[in-house]
């Protein structure tokens, strides 16, 4: 799905974003971004969103090499990632309904397919009820999850996520989570770059840790970091995750069915 | 992807009202230009049709009688090149004359005569200019000549009056232009500046360029489209408020209005130049703000 081939990135004037990185994600992986402040996370989304370009070293993404992509392709490529970010980015003059549907409608999607799509993803991010409220009226968590909404309701291959959760407090964090895993769980690659510890330590999903540009950590069910790791070798058996406590529970049983119909 | 033409006027729409006071600056700018463009255009046309005889520095006119036949045509045309106080001089055969009239001649007026009846002539520039009458005094009453022109004090004037005018209304009109370019150019930035985070969105979820770019360049498009539509009213009201409609007859030859009379053809070509250039003036401009400012 995603493979990174020795990547190098280097901001003009700047230290190395991103050094010699080798990295590869299947379909369907769910995978923790983390490292500190500087130390290439958002990089590594800029580069997948195509919004830079590797000085050296090749990117593939969806069965396509990014790195010599024709700009008019960009837009194209787009459509199958979805997006969301620390500050949320929606429209404050539009309705949580409108800013979902925007994103279909400025691809081209015909009216009866924002009709259907729309309720069904603000149905998956439960916000049914809120659909003609505005931005403004909402909680902080309830805006994430519209920009959840907006960023899955195309059904992208990729979700991207840079600091989901930076903005919120660690409940509301949680619903989050369990969002984007439920996401994952009708077979979307999901990637959050994230310095939410605690939430990287209950998941229990791979982790792909950065420092000053260079990959150091990649580990198929890490923790944040390498402290909270020997501790919770320590301990002996992971502390308490609410996801992996009932995987069961999260199944494809309880989406819609065109979600289901993705796995 | 194909945009679709309700959505593009729809944003551009909405955009031109959440901005309507640059934009009716942009438009006036526009109108007010293309109206001098339209009205020196109208006028030129008008004065070169009062004094299609006398274009390209031409200062008398040998008329040759029809009757006259090739060798005495001839010997005049030698005559001519002899004389000392002309220049040079180039040679008319009937038809082209026959053609000319057409152009100038009221139409009651040439159904008399046919090519046959029509005089060849001797089109000269002389030497000195106010020589003139000289050159009618040699010339008048010799053998197959009809008779001699020489342009009178009034068409002299109408033609540098005109020029002046000319070059006055279009030096103008290049500068309004120039500024309306750029206020449209301004109208659009502000445009995407407001709209920056639509813009910012629509690149996240893999809207294509022209998708983002069409409302804007439409933008653009309405303000030149609306400012040549005023200057064409413009344009309009000028032709048949001081009578440039009105056509040439015997009865009105003496006045400079009827001599400027233009047909209809004319008017239209002056309105789609008016328009086309309004186009070109909104396109260019928000071309530039989007290639400078709207970052796809």
């Amino acid at each position: 799905m995603i493979k990174f081939q020795n990547v190098t990135k280097t901001y003009k004037g700047s230290t190395v974003a991103l050094r010699d990185c080798s990295v590869d994600i299947d379909k369907g992986e769910f995978v923790f971004l983390v490292g500190p402040s500087g130390s290439g996370k958002t990089t590594f989304i800029r580069l997948l969103l195509r919004e830079e370009m590797p000085d050296s070293g090749r990117i593939w993404e969806a069965g396509k090499e990014i790195g010599h992509l024709a700009k008019w392709r960009i837009p194209y490529l787009r459509r199958n990632i979805g997006c969301v970010f620390q500050d949320f980015r929606l429209l404050p003059n539009k309705s949580v309904f409108e800013n979902v549907a925007f994103a279909l409608e400025v691809i081209g999607r015909p009216k009866h397919v924002i009709a259907t799509q729309v309720p069904q993803v603000l149905d998956l991010v439960g916000l049914t009820k809120k659909r003609d409220n505005l931005p403004h009226e909402l909680s902080g968590g309830e805006q994430q999850r519209v920009a959840v909404a907006r960023a899955f309701v195309n059904r992208p291959l990729i979700l991207l996520a840079d600091e989901p959760t930076g903005n919120l407090d660690p409940t509301t964090s949680l619903g989050i989570m369990k969002l984007l895993d439920r996401i994952n769980r009708t077979g979307t690659t999901v990637i959050i770059a994230t310095h939410d510890a605690g939430m990287v330590d209950q998941m229990r999903r791979r982790v792909i840790e950065l420092d000053r540009g260079v990959l150091v950590r990649d580990q198929a069910h890490g923790v944040y970091g390498i402290d909270s790791a020997t501790a919770a070798a320590g301990a002996g058996s992971p502390t308490g995750s609410m996801v992996e406590q009932a995987p069961t529970a999260l199944s494809t049983n309880e989406l819609p069915d065109s979600f289901a119909a993705r796995t | 992807m194909p945009v679709s033409a309700a959505y593009v006027s729809k944003e551009a729409a909405t955009n031109l009202w959440r901005n309507r006071l640059m934009t009716v600056a942009a438009i006036l700018t526009v109108a007010v230009s293309l109206a001098l463009v339209g009205s020196s255009l109208l006028l030129k046309q008008g004065a070169s049709k009062a004094t299609v005889q006398w274009q390209n520095g031409v200062q008398a006119i040998v008329w040759v009688k029809p009757a006259a036949g090739a060798t005495l045509t001839t010997s005049i045309g030698s005559e001519l090149h002899q004389s000392p106080y002309i220049k040079s001089c180039v040679f008319r055969s009937q038809s082209y004359d026959y053609s000319e009239a057409k152009t100038i001649l009221p139409a009651d007026e040439l159904d008399a005569t046919n090519q046959a009846d029509y005089p060849s002539s001797y089109r000269c520039v002389l030497n000195d200019p106010s020589q003139a009458s000289q050159v009618y005094q040699q010339f008048t009453g010799k053998a197959g000549v009809a008779s001699v022109k020489y342009p009178g004090q009034q068409i002299k004037t109408m033609q540098s009056v005109i020029r002046i005018l000319q070059w006055v209304f279009l030096s103008v009109a290049v500068v309004l232009l120039l500024s309306a370019s750029v206020l449209i150019l301004n109208t659009i930035r502000m445009a995407i500046f407001a709209r920056r985070r639509e813009v910012s969105v629509m690149k996240l979820v893999g809207a294509t360029n022209w998708f983002i770019r069409l409302p804007f360049m439409a933008e653009g498009l309405i303000q030149g489209l609306a400012g040549a539509a005023v200057a064409v009213l413009v344009v309009l009201a000028l032709y048949f408020g001081i009578g440039l409609d009105t056509p040439k007859t015997a009865a009105n030859q003496g006045s400079i209005i009827a001599q400027m009379s233009l047909g209809g053809w004319e008017v239209a070509g002056t309105c789609i130049l008016v328009a086309v250039v309004g186009v070109v003036v909104g396109v260019v401009g928000s071309a530039f703000a989007v290639r400078r400012f709207l970052d796809v």
